[in-house]
This record gives structure tokens, C-alpha cells and sequence, in this order.
């Protein structure tokens, strides 16, 4: 009897939603928000395949070692992570078992690599097509006062742990505009390394016909090196991004999905 | 200098004088660069936030359809995303319940025959984006010095003995000439001239080096054996290549002429200065560096021109079929 009763009561204690009109931000353009939302699975599946790929022949190596005689560098973390959390399965392997299609598997990860890659590419120039028809770009042009605004962010950032343990008020610095200096560093530095990913794939993929391409990278090698950097930062770019989201709240993350915000200047960051 | 003059001179000195105030005029009026970098900077500047009012009801039906939208798409990339996993890769993550997918996504389409087929196309779609980037007048990079360790032996079987090289001899079919030719290595070193480069070898693995080749010209074979006018193929063979256990197993690969007539396309006897070693295809090899290097094929007994494009040893193994990098 209770358990009927108890949702009713629960929808009559909520405030009624207000029927006058509210005022809401217009936050991201469209093509924007499919792309955002493509470059996940499109970034996990070509990391996946890429390391199954780098498998066949690792650019980062040392001399060889007993349970290492390739001497690859991701091996060796494998075998870390192997005797850290435990495995019955070869260690050297733990990394690329996991985190990519796995070893042997070359034929396979090199098209699906090609297929993600060019996908990859239509979804990222989707993307920057919707930053220029939305107008996006502008909030993510470097400005003067982004030196000191960033230090200001990463000294806010450096202290909201210790400030809330100590309960302390810790206000977030101004933030003029719609990201503060370190999201708008951030979010133009990825269009940049994915360009830079996507060149250096060519420049891997056809070093015979585009020669002036594999140049640009010093060599084949160079290229390679490129590669895998960029696929850390891109990668390594997920892990703070989601956090902060997660951190900035529901609306943060609507607002990538939907387009728009409730939150208008002055009602978080207070100026 | 004098016809400077004798123009300057031709103008009365009224007009200089006047041309003089407008082009000093223009100048005024055109932007310094500072005035230009504020009106970019100006142009780039972040707008205040674009707001507009809504209806709470029309925000939450909007909010409601949009998230289904997402929440499809989750969906359907994960059905894409499962279905396109190699099989072996499902069998270790899912160990217990991928059967059951896998049923599952058949029901809807998705079965593995649908996935060879499809991924295939995007290998013939690579495959075709590579033909449309070679050009037979493009050189391949050369380098000053070929790299100095030594250049590795990535066959997949074992290296055939040295018996074979005695008594070796090529052989050529789908000649114009209807004619099969079988010629020796002296014939073919003493025809043709020898050409020298070093170039890239690119292993679709992902390793390279940059190796010392001599040899004949394919073009110059080309030429003095022409193939029959409807070819369009090449199929390259070795019947001396031994698989991993030793046993008799030809290794074949498939080439366009249009490769072929490369300049830079050899038929290599020489590697660093000597004549081939066994374990890099002696005595005869081919030396594509506009291919990957499964295509570079060592110890070639056969080449056999064709209309149709011929079988291709690593195409049958989920490879690529053009290889052109």
C-alpha cells in the first residue's frame, strides 16, 4: 500500500516547473555536438587497432631483456601492470590484450585502422565545419590575458581539494567569456593535434607519393613518433576532460547534447 | 637608370607632384599593422553568449527527444562496434557470452560474412585512394647512405637452400610474342644495364629500412619482352620458397604494369654492393619502393603477364591487394 502511495506524495512535494519562459544560453551548434559525441567511439577503436598495429613493430625500444626480447617499451608496462594486478595469460602481452584488438591480429587492425581513419577525418572536419557555422571558434582564440588567467585556473584547480577538506570558501576565478583560459588552450590545441594525427598518418601511409609529406616529418620514423604522441595527447586529453565535466555538472553535459545551457554568465562564476 | 630618368622627365613636374599627394593620400589611408592586427582581433573576438527565452514544457520535450537520439546512437554504435570486433579479439574479452551476441547481431544483419564484405570495401576503397595518389613520373625518395645495420629477413617461411640458384632460370609467359622465354642470370645481367639506389623498404608491419639495391630496370625487361597488349598484370612467383616447417610453398604476388614501367622499379641482383644473399632472395628479387614490401618478392622463378589481376599471397591472407604506399 505504502510502496503506491509513496511516488505520489514524492511528485506532490516537488515545486511545480515555472510555466513562464526562462532564459537559456545558446551553447553548441549542431554539427558540433554529433562530432564531439563521434570522436569517442572513433578515437577508442582507432586506438585499439593502432596499438594492435604497433604491436607488429614497436618505434619505442630498448636493448633486449629475458622476458622482453623485443625490448618494446609497452611491454614492459605490460609486465608492471601484469604483476601489479595479477594475470595468467603471457605479461608481456597484458597491454596490448587489453587496450588493443591484440597481438597477432595485424591484418584486421590495419582495416578497421582504415576504415576509423577515415571516418575520423569526415568527423573531424564536420566539427570544424560547426565551429566556423556556429561561431564557436571565437571562444577558443588565444588571448593576451590567457598567461595570467591560466595560472590564476591551475592555482584555483591546485587548491580546491585541500580548501574543501578545510572547508574554506575557495571562489573560481572570473572567467570572461565562455571558457576560461586552460579549456580554451585545451580545446584548441585538439583540432590542432588531430590535424597533426591525421597528416602524420599520411605521411606513414604513402612515404613513396607523398614524399613532401614524409619530409615534413623528418622520415618515416619521425612520422611514426608523431603518430603515437599525438594518440597520447588525444588520449591523455579524455581522462581530465571527463573528470571536470563530471566535476561541472549535469548541465556541462547537456549542454553537449542538447546545444543549450540554463547556466548564464554570472549565475556559476560570478564576476 | 637613363630610362628612369628620361621618364621621370617626360611628366611635367605639376603631375609628380600630384601623383606624389595621392600616393602619400593612399598610404594615410591604408591600415597600419597594428590597425590591421586589432581589426583581426576585433573580427575574432568572442561575442557575448547568445541567450533566447523558451518555455520550460518545450525545453524538456526537447531535452527528452535529444536524449533518445543519444541514447540510439549509443545503441547502434555498439551493436557497429561489436560487430566489427575480429572474432578472436570477441572470444577473449567476452569469453562466455559472445555467442550470444553474436546471435543476436546476426538476427539483425550483422553477421560476420556481412563484415568481411563490408571491410573489404574499405580496403578496395584504400586501395583506390593509393592508386590515385602513384604516378609513374614521380620519383621515390632516395637516400645519400643506405641505413648501416643489418638489413632484416622478415619471410615468413624458412630461406631456401642454395641448390636452386645453379640451375635458375626465369620464366616469362604472356608475351606478345605467345612465346614462352626462360632466361639465365647471365643473359639478364649482361643485356641489361644496371641501375643503383638506395631507397625505403616499408614493411606493412611498421618497421623500414633504407637499403643499397642494384640491378636491371623492370621497364628495360618490359621493353625487350613485351607483355601482350591486353595485359595489365603481373604475377610474380617463387617456386622455391619454403613455408615455416621446411615444406615447398610458393610465395606470389600481383602487380600493375603501371608499377612495373616505374624507373624505380628493379629486378634486383645486387643488395649492399654484393650479389644477394640467400635469406634476401637470391639470385633474383624485386625492389617495389612505392609498395609495401610484401610485394617486393624474393628468389623469383615465374612472372606471368595477365589481363586479369592475379592471385596475391597476402591478399588471400586479409591484406590488401594494391599495397601502394
Amino acid at each position: 500500500m505504502n510502496d503506491r502511495t509513496r511516488p505520489l506524495t514524492a511528485a506532490k512535494a516537488r515545486p511545480a516547473p515555472p510555466r513562464e519562459p526562462v532564459l537559456v544560453v545558446r551553447k553548441h551548434d549542431l554539427w558540433v555536438r554529433v562530432s564531439h559525441w563521434g570522436h569517442v567511439p572513433l578515437l577508442v577503436g582507432l586506438i585499439g587497432t593502432g596499438l594492435a598495429i604497433y604491436w607488429a613493430a614497436p618505434v619505442f625500444r630498448h636493448a633486449p631483456t629475458p622476458g622482453n626480447p623485443r625490448g618494446d617499451y609497452l611491454a614492459d608496462l605490460g609486465i608492471a601492470l601484469a604483476s601489479r594486478f595479477g594475470t595468467s595469460s603471457a605479461p608481456s602481452l597484458w597491454l596490448y590484450e587489453r587496450a588493443s584488438l591484440g597481438p597477432s591480429q595485424l591484418a584486421s587492425a590495419l582495416r578497421l585502422h582504415w576504415l576509423f581513419a577515415y571516418l575520423y577525418m569526415v568527423c573531424g572536419a564536420m566539427y570544424v565545419l560547426g565551429l566556423l557555422r556556429g561561431g564557436g571558434w571565437r571562444a577558443l582564440m588565444p588571448r593576451a590575458s590567457d598567461p595570467a588567467e591560466a595560472l590564476a585556473m591551475i592555482r584555483f584547480y591546485l587548491g580546491v581539494i585541500p580548501n574543501a577538506l578545510a572547508k574554506r570558501p575557495w571562489p573560481h576565478p572570473p572567467v570572461a567569456g565562455k571558457y576560461n583560459a586552460l579549456q580554451r588552450g585545451a580545446y584548441l590545441t585538439m583540432p590542432i593535434v588531430g590535424l597533426l594525427v591525421v597528416l602524420s598518418g599520411w605521411a606513414m601511409h604513402h612515404p613513396a607519393t607523398l614524399p613532401w609529406l614524409e619530409r615534413a616529418f623528418w622520415n618515416y620514423d619521425g612520422a611514426r613518433v608523431v603518430h603515437f604522441v599525438c594518440m597520447l595527447i588525444l588520449g591523455g586529453f579524455m581522462v581530465p576532460h571527463i573528470l571536470l565535466v563530471a566535476a561541472d555538472g549535469w548541465d556541462t553535459f547537456r549542454s553537449m547534447v542538447t546545444g543549450w545551457s540554463l547556466r548564464l554568465k554570472g549565475t556559476r562564476h560570478g564576476h | 637608370m637613363a630610362t628612369d630618368r628620361e621618364r621621370a622627365g617626360a611628366k611635367a613636374p605639376r603631375q609628380r607632384a600630384d601623383e606624389k599627394d595621392a600616393r602619400k593620400r593612399s598610404r594615410a589611408k591604408r591600415p597600419t599593422l597594428g590597425e590591421r592586427l586589432r581589426r583581426v582581433a576585433a573580427a575574432a573576438a568572442e561575442p557575448p553568449e547568445e541567450t533566447f527565452e523558451a518555455r520550460p514544457q518545450w525545453l524538456a520535450s526537447r531535452s527528452r527527444r535529444d536524449f533518445m537520439l543519444f541514447g540510439a546512437g549509443i545503441l547502434v554504435i555498439a551493436a557497429t562496434g561489436w560487430w566489427l570486433l575480429p572474432e578472436r579479439t570477441k572470444r577473449r574479452w567476452l569469453p562466455t557470452a559472445h555467442d550470444r551476441l553474436d546471435s543476436l547481431a546476426a538476427r539483425v544483419g550483422l553477421t560476420p560474412e556481412q563484415r568481411e564484405r563490408q571491410l573489404n570495401r574499405v580496403l578496395t576503397f584504400d586501395d583506390d585512394v593509393a592508386e590515385a595518389l602513384y604516378s609513374r613520373t614521380r620519383a621515390v625518395r632516395t637516400y645519400d647512405r643506405p641505413d648501416l645495420r643489418p638489413l632484416r629477413n622478415n619471410y615468413h617461411g624458412r630461406t631456401p637452400g642454395p641448390e636452386h640458384v645453379a640451375g635458375w632460370r626465369l620464366n616469362l609467359t604472356g608475351l606478345a610474342s605467345g612465346r614462352a622465354e626462360s632466361l639465365g642470370l647471365g643473359e639478364l645481367t649482361s643485356r641489361f644495364k644496371r641501375h643503383d639506389m638506395n631507397t625505403r623498404l616499408v614493411c606493412v608491419e611498421g618497421w623500414s629500412h633504407v637499403a643499397a639495391w642494384g640491378g636491371l630496370r623492370f621497364a628495360d625487361l618490359l621493353a625487350a619482352f613485351p607483355p601482350a597488349a591486353e595485359a595489365r598484370w603481373a604475377s610474380l612467383r617463387s617456386n622455391v620458397s619454403l613455408n615455416g616447417r621446411g615444406e615447398h610453398e610458393p610465395y606470389y604476388v600481383s602487380l600493375d604494369l603501371e608499377t612495373l614501367r616505374h624507373p624505380q622499379a628493379l629486378l634486383a641482383t645486387h643488395h649492399a654492393g654484393a650479389p644477394l644473399t640467400l635469406a634476401h632472395g637470391a639470385p633474383l628479387r624485386l625492389v617495389v619502393p612505392m609498395k609495401l614490401g610484401l610485394k617486393n618478392i624474393k628468389a623469383i622463378t615465374d612472372i606471368a603477364y595477365t589481363t586479369d589481376e592475379p592471385a596475391d599471397f597476402w591478399n588471400e591472407r586479409g591484406y590488401s591487394r594494391y599495397d601502394g604506399i
